[in-house]
């Protein structure tokens, strides 16, 4: 049944931003309704934050669960679509902060809110084909929303970055199956240059988020996966509407999804949403249980993975903080404060 | 040029003096406290208490977007005395002797078009379950 | 041995001369010295902490020989820091006591008032180490702070202790006409003024200031030439420094570099502490009066604070410090501060300080910092 063997991820870690915005505090701000808000709160990135330290934060956790040494990290992929820079790798700061060595493949992703499953993707085919012994899939993002955008109640700030290498005794979690959907769907883009992102509204929805999700998680079902062999379903999280609902298209009960929201506490955080759901059932799975886990980026494609959690999980989720630690660990600031550190003050 | 600190800067890399165990934040060839040229190469801890701290609230050029933030002067176990930019905690959250540990943030930036300059900060340590 | 006397001092009033560029304020300046004894000047030592910065503009040893009509004059510029001042006093002391000059002009000029208030933060900076300190936006004034925090917390004093300093400073300032602040302010003033780095407060910092002063040094071979009572001996100078950072000194509230400054210059005039009368510490923050007057020797450590209340540091005590206000309120032109130092023991020790005259003073010395005390220069003077 499984179509991989010997993928494994050694060591999960995740970032979340201190700051927190109440929906209903943007709501308040510009005189919506308090009521069918997407989001609880999210996660609002400080001045001094940004993908960079973000990633290198989540990606110390990694290291530090998998137990090795970061001179055995062979490639550093950063999937974001706020990379720092337009052209200057956000991977080679990240991998110096963190104690790589320069031998190293290293490369900035963008595919909308999968660039960081498709960080995951790259590194597990250079695991398996034997150029590195472990790498680093890295998913960040500082989300960016236009004042007043509908974006704006959920585009958050947050990191997730998984150590993956040959299986070994007591990994976190195998790596069972991977594949990805995708097509030309112009649901939400950024020009080169533009500050905020676009968006088409609700065709955001049935051909983009859902048609895409369905169709990668029907790839598992055809490889002779039932939904019953999973355990939990992590689904990228633009809201909270949205996982259940196409959890509920599937089939798939929400006591299963359940494990794995952040997104009513966090908000969107684009490559790291996934990534973060996964990391949070991670933070709890029992040995054999299985996950499928549905990115989906803007543009539009959707990754799909089967993870099984493994002999290790226990040992190594004590070694660095939890999702939920993170997400408890919250200051929450109102709306002239969001704007200042979110650096949106123009003069 | 900040890329030449980057070891400094990103993880702690500090100059130790094999002789007296003065630590240099700049690669040397001299102790600057007994001038010894036995000086080797560590890595700081990532956790450190806190000795004494203040705030900017006029800040110099290059900070003005931030202010006020934090500063302060930070211990590690051997006694080694570090000034750092304390993040993620208020100045009365502060209290002498608390424990800090190592982040690496964006510190300033040299203009919107300009390179952005990364270094360690101290902040609170993440309560774990 | 020879002997290096100072033959006659100059100071602009210390503001912002929005309209007077640096040529401006040094002719003027030095104008007021006598042009008769400026046609023998054999040497020029400008100090300026920050024109390059400022004003755009380096080689200032030429231009401002120019600018005196002196072109062919060998002349250079000094900088130490905020003991850029007393630094090119020391090099035109050597100078003359080496034998090369007779006869040297030593200029201060700092044009402050060009700068933004954060340049002005970054420039005030601009001591310590900008690999270490400046890159991550801590500023010399919270370091300061920080000494300040440890003082008040080591020896369990109130805040006062040290933020009555400033209030002595514009005490003396307000009779002084070339301050920067001519008026008395209270403890209340200064204690509600804004914090600038906790507990440092508004009024216990400098503000941005321009000015020029002008010192004019001449062996034993001119004095003849000048009326007998405007001579001033320098008896004794010294300089030393000390690592950096403050707290990566052995005890960050001990300003070495001072005392050994201080006892090396004291020796070398053959003069005892007591014999000071009138003394100019360097007050850029409120805190440095109390750890400058400890390192040196005036106060135990923790005293200076009871000391100043119970007046031994004002009119009548011994020493007096700072007769016309000191850094914090004659004002602060940094690369500057070391030159109006130096010509205000003068104009005491030849009983030209007007309304901030201290009887009977004879003997004065004044202390120049670099920063947190990196580097202090000491000078010793003695009237006729």
């Amino acid at each position: 049944m499984p179509r991989l063997s010997g993928i494994a991820i050694h060591g999960y870690g995740v970032y979340i931003p201190m700051m927190r915005i109440k929906a209903s505090e943007i709501s308040r701000m510009w005189g919506g309704s308090d009521s069918e808000l997407p989001v609880i709160e999210k996660s609002v990135n400080n001045l001094d934050e940004d993908t960079v330290t973000m990633a290198i934060e989540a990606a110390s956790y990694a290291i530090a669960r998998a137990g090795i040494s970061p001179q055995k990290i062979g490639a550093v992929y950063v999937g974001s679509e706020s990379h720092p820079y337009a052209v200057k790798p956000t991977g080679t700061i990240v991998a110096e902060a963190i104690g790589v060595n320069s031998r190293l493949l290293s490369a900035d992703l963008e595919f909308a809110c999968k660039a960081g499953t498709e960080a995951m993707q790259l590194v597990m085919g250079l695991v398996a084909s034997g150029i590195i012994e472990f790498g680093l899939a890295i998913g960040a993002d500082t989300a960016q929303g236009r004042p007043g955008d509908a974006l704006e109640y959920t585009a958050a700030a947050g990191g997730a970055a998984f150590t993956i290498g040959r299986t070994s005794d007591s990994v976190v979690a195998e790596i069972e199956f991977a594949s990805s959907y995708v097509s030309d769907t112009p649901d939400f883009w950024r020009r080169s240059y533009e500050r905020y992102p676009m968006h088409a509204s609700r065709f955001t929805g049935a051909p983009a988020y859902f048609h895409h999700i369905v169709s990668s998680v029907k790839m598992v079902l055809d490889e002779g996966y039932s939904l019953n062999d999973f355990d939990y379903a992590v689904f990228h999280q633009p809201n909270t509407k949205f996982p259940f609902a196409v959890a509920k298209m599937l089939g798939i009960p929400p006591k299963k999804v359940e494990p794995g929201v952040v997104c009513n506490l966090v908000g969107n955080t684009y490559a790291a949403s996934s990534m973060l759901g996964v990391a949070k059932v991670l933070d709890q799975a029992k040995p054999g249980e299985r996950i499928l886990m549905a990115s989906y980026g803007s543009g539009a494609g959707s990754d799909v993975f089967v993870i099984r959690a493994g002999d290790g999980i226990s040992e190594k989720r004590a070694k660095a903080p939890l999702v939920t630690d993170f997400i408890e660990r919250k200051r929450y600031v109102d709306y002239s404060l969001y704007l200042r550190a979110r650096n949106k003050i123009r003069g | 040029m900040a890329w030449r600190h980057k070891r400094f800067r990103y993880r702690l890399v500090v100059w130790r003096c094999l002789n007296c165990g003065a630590f240099h934040h700049y690669e040397t060839s001299i102790c600057r406290r007994c001038r010894s040229n036995r000086i080797a190469e560590e890595l700081l801890p990532s956790r450190a208490k806190l000795v004494t701290f203040t705030a900017v609230k006029n800040p110099p050029a290059g900070f003005e977007s931030q202010a006020p933030y934090v500063v302060g002067i930070v211990e590690f176990e051997d006694g080694t005395r570090l000034l750092a930019g304390i993040t993620d905690c208020d100045y009365e959250e502060l209290k002498p002797s608390m424990e800090l540990e190592r982040v690496v943030r964006k510190l300033t930036q040299d203009g919107e078009s300009g390179l952005i300059i990364y270094g360690y900060k101290f902040r609170p340590p993440i309560k774990k379950h | 041995m020879r002997k290096v006397f100072i033959a006659g001092v100059s100071v602009s009033k210390v503001e912002e001369h929005w309209s007077q560029s640096v040529d401006a304020l040094v002719t003027k300046v030095v104008a007021d010295l006598t042009d008769v004894r400026l046609r023998k000047i054999d040497g020029i030592f400008v100090a300026s902490a920050l024109a390059e910065t400022l004003q755009n503009q380096g080689n200032l040893g030429a231009i401002v020989a120019e600018d005196l009509g002196l072109s062919g004059v060998p002349a250079l510029r000094v900088e130490a820091g905020d003991a850029s001042g007393a630094a090119a006093l020391y090099t035109g002391y050597q100078s003359i006591l080496s034998g090369i000059s007779d006869i040297v002009l030593v200029v201060g000029v700092e044009k402050m008032s060009d700068a933004s208030p954060e340049e002005a933060m970054f420039l005030s900076s601009l001591s310590e180490r900008y690999d270490y300190v400046g890159y991550q936006g801590v500023t010399e004034s919270s370091i300061a702070a920080m000494m300040y925090k440890v003082y008040l917390e080591k020896y369990e004093l109130p805040q006062e202790m040290v933020a009555q300093f400033p209030v002595i400073m514009h005490e003396n300032a307000a009779k002084a006409p070339h301050a920067q602040y001519q008026f008395k302010t209270t403890l209340e003033n200064v204690l509600s003024s804004p914090v600038i780095s906790p507990p440092l407060r508004r009024l216990e910092t400098t503000a941005p200031a321009d000015g020029a002063a002008a010192v004019l040094l001449c062996s034993q071979d001119f004095l003849p030439t000048i009326q007998h009572d405007q001579i001033v001996e320098i008896a004794g100078c010294a300089t030393s420094t000390d690592i950096v950072f403050p707290f990566d000194r052995e005890d960050p509230l001990k300003v070495s570099a001072a005392s050994r400054a201080f006892e090396e210059a004291l020796a070398r005039a053959g003069v005892s502490r007591n014999e000071i009368k009138v003394l100019e510490i360097h007050d850029s923050y409120s805190i440095l009066a109390n750890l400058i007057l400890e390192s040196i020797g005036y106060s135990e450590p923790g005293k200076s604070g009871l000391d100043a209340k119970n007046g031994m540091y004002s009119q009548g005590g011994k020493p007096v410090i700072n007769t016309f206000g000191g850094l914090k309120a004659r004002g602060h032109p940094i690369g500057a501060t070391g030159v109006y130092q130096a010509a205000e023991i003068y104009m005491q020790l030849t009983r030209l300080a007007g309304s901030c005259q201290v009887d009977g003073a004879q003997t004065g010395a004044m202390i120049n910092l670099a920063g947190l005390g990196s580097a202090a220069y000491a000078f010793v003077m003695r009237g006729a």
